[in-house]
């Protein structure tokens, strides 16, 4: 790597890693404190006991919930291992960072002048239809072949049955700690998961970095896509993979993209919060390698299809 | 081993905000998000490493020691690498500023209409001369002071060019060879980063300088004030900001490098 090349990719990883880490933080704390204070099964209360419908109300609870995408997949991590449903909690991780009111609020201000109470509605109705989409879907499936080996035994370990109502088949252990300890292994847990979390986002910000300041290869075809109906979906939504941008600031860059259809905004905005380089390596905290690789491809066809389709309905040719 | 890991994020986060560096890499609304982030990881790395002793299993690690706790899926040795070497490499290279190739990559040989941004239409509010002479402050010699996005911006904005054509003007933002239409070598680009939430998200936002003669010898990718007369000429189809500039001089950098939104 020449000088030139070290200090663009020194600067682009500082910056995207300054901030992002405090997110991660935020997540792994939340996370450390279920892990310790939140009884098994909890979740469950919150949720209907009808598996459908208890899906599509985990993609509403970013509106009650509002966290990044950096910060939802350890919180996620820890709530399946507390016995939340995988169903629920894929389509919490894949909605929250979009439908949720930080996002709404930085979409709507950046799309001004640029429709932006349509692109802010659409945006969020397709993140949740996506997200219930994945989560009945894996409604389907069963628990071994959606998450990694070792978080299926941690999960039976605590003793949660796969299928059917959720409820522990033995005690766990955080009540019987005294408050010192427990206070000690909340804060070594979220240690433990920043640390499992942020090996995976140093990765991931370091190719984004890589990508972003043009060091990588490959990175120019995408400017030359920009003017097809079909290609340009897939352009910004290669772009949004690539860029790893925080679903609270994502807008800004689309709404500069103005060699970009709306459609194809649409698709960067949808797809981006959901899949990118950055998350690949975080989901593999959680996610067996086959289905992210599922997920990255089914997701990619349905935001980018459905895009094209909502500008044909909704925008005047 | 961990702890200490953690603790170098949150020192190396600390160190960039007390330096005053962290202006070039986030948005001010990210700067007090990344102080924060960076005491909780020393707050947390600290606290675990003198608790480390203690006894204090995590529930779902069903072990028996804190040791186990502590590692994790992975080995401690393997996440410390992970999270110091890439951590302290970047810190080691970084000059908090970009080089000119990854520069163009991010926008500044582009035309205004390529680079455009919409978004910041209603924060640039001066379209009448009445507007203009309340909202800037004019130099000594008579020149308005204009900041390098208000000019950028009018390239695409009519009425604001209206206003702007022919207007004697000063700007300031950091001088770079002119690589474009530029065969008698009398032009000269000057630009400034605009930045959304950090610096990976920025873009940059040039005009064209063109001289009479020869542009004055100043450093490449330094700081300059330029002044003289604003045109919008069309080159290549495209309306093109060019300061016809009649002085230019090395300058200081303002204390915020780059354009913000929201500001």
């Amino acid at each position: 790597m020449s000088p030139d090349a070290q200090q663009d990719f020194a600067l682009a990883f500082l910056s995207i890693l300054f901030e992002g880490a405090p997110f991660i933080l935020m997540g792994t704390l939340i996370s450390g404190f279920i892990d310790v204070y939140l009884p098994p099964g909890t979740m469950d209360r919150f949720l209907p006991k009808n598996k459908k419908l208890a899906v599509m109300v985990s993609g509403l609870l970013g509106a009650i919930f509002p966290v990044c995408e950096c910060a939802v997949v350890p919180v996620i991590r820890r709530l399946v291992k507390k016995g939340l449903p995988v169903s629920c909690g894929l389509t919490y991780m894949l909605a929250a960072p979009i439908v949720n009111p930080i996002t709404a609020l930085s979409t709507w201000k950046a799309f001004q002048g640029q429709g932006p109470w349509l692109m802010t509605s659409s945006r969020l109705m397709l993140g949740f239809l996506l997200a219930v989409g994945v989560g009945l879907i894996v409604t389907r499936m069963r628990m071994r072949t959606v998450l990694r080996a070792k978080l299926v035994d941690d999960i039976e370990r605590e003793g949660f049955m796969e299928t059917g109502r959720r409820t522990p088949l033995k005690s766990s252990a955080p009540g019987k700690l005294p408050e010192g300890a427990r206070l000690v292994a909340a804060f070594r847990s979220a240690m433990r998961d920043f640390v499992e979390v942020g090996v995976y986002f140093t990765i991931g910000v370091a190719i984004t970095a890589l990508f972003n300041t043009g060091i990588a290869p490959g990175a120019d075809w995408l400017d030359g896509l920009a003017t097809h109906a079909v290609a340009a979906p897939a352009a910004l939504m290669m772009l949004g993979f690539i860029l790893s941008l925080c679903s609270t600031s994502d807008a800004f860059i689309a709404a500069t993209l103005d060699k970009f259809s709306w459609g194809a905004k649409l698709a960067f905005l949808t797809y981006g919060p959901m899949m990118d380089v950055k998350l690949i390596f975080l989901y593999l905290t959680v996610l067996r390698r086959w289905f992210i690789a599922a997920l990255a491809v089914g997701l990619f066809v349905a935001a980018g299809g459905l895009s094209v389709l909502v500008e044909h309905w909704l925008i005047p040719m | 081993m961990l702890s200490v890991a953690v603790m170098v994020w949150g020192g190396v986060m600390l160190y960039f905000y007390t330096s005053g560096r962290i202006v070039t890499y986030l948005a001010p609304d990210f700067r007090i998000i990344a102080l924060a982030g960076g005491l909780g990881l020393m707050v947390i790395g600290l606290f675990n490493l003198l608790m480390c002793t203690v006894p204090a299993v995590v529930p779902h690690d069903h072990k028996g020691d804190a040791d186990a706790a502590e590692r994790g899926d992975m080995h401690p040795l393997t996440g410390f690498l992970l999270m110091v070497v890439p951590m302290v490499l970047s810190v080691a290279w970084t000059t908090d500023e970009y080089s000119l190739a990854a520069l163009e990559r991010k926008g500044l040989y582009e035309a205004p209409s390529a680079t455009s941004l919409p978004f910041m239409a209603p924060t640039l509010a001066p379209v009448t001369m009445e507007d203009l002479e309340r909202t800037h402050r004019r130099t000594e010699d008579g020149f308005f002071e204009f900041s390098l996005m208000e000019l950028f911006f009018a390239s695409g904005d009519r009425q604001l060019q209206g206003v702007l054509d022919g207007l004697e003007v000063e700007t300031e933002g950091r001088w770079v060879d002119e690589r474009r239409n530029n065969e008698d070598g009398n032009r000269k680009r000057l630009y400034r980063l605009f930045m959304m939430c950090c610096i990976a998200d920025s873009r940059a936002i040039p005009i064209i300088l063109e001289f009479e003669g020869t542009p004055p010898e100043l450093p490449e990718n330094e700081w300059a004030r330029v002044a003289g007369t604003m045109t919008f000429p069309l080159e290549d189809g495209v309306i093109q900001p060019v300061l016809k500039a009649e002085r230019a001089m090395a300058a200081d950098p303002p204390v915020e490098e780059t354009f913000l939104r929201n500001h």
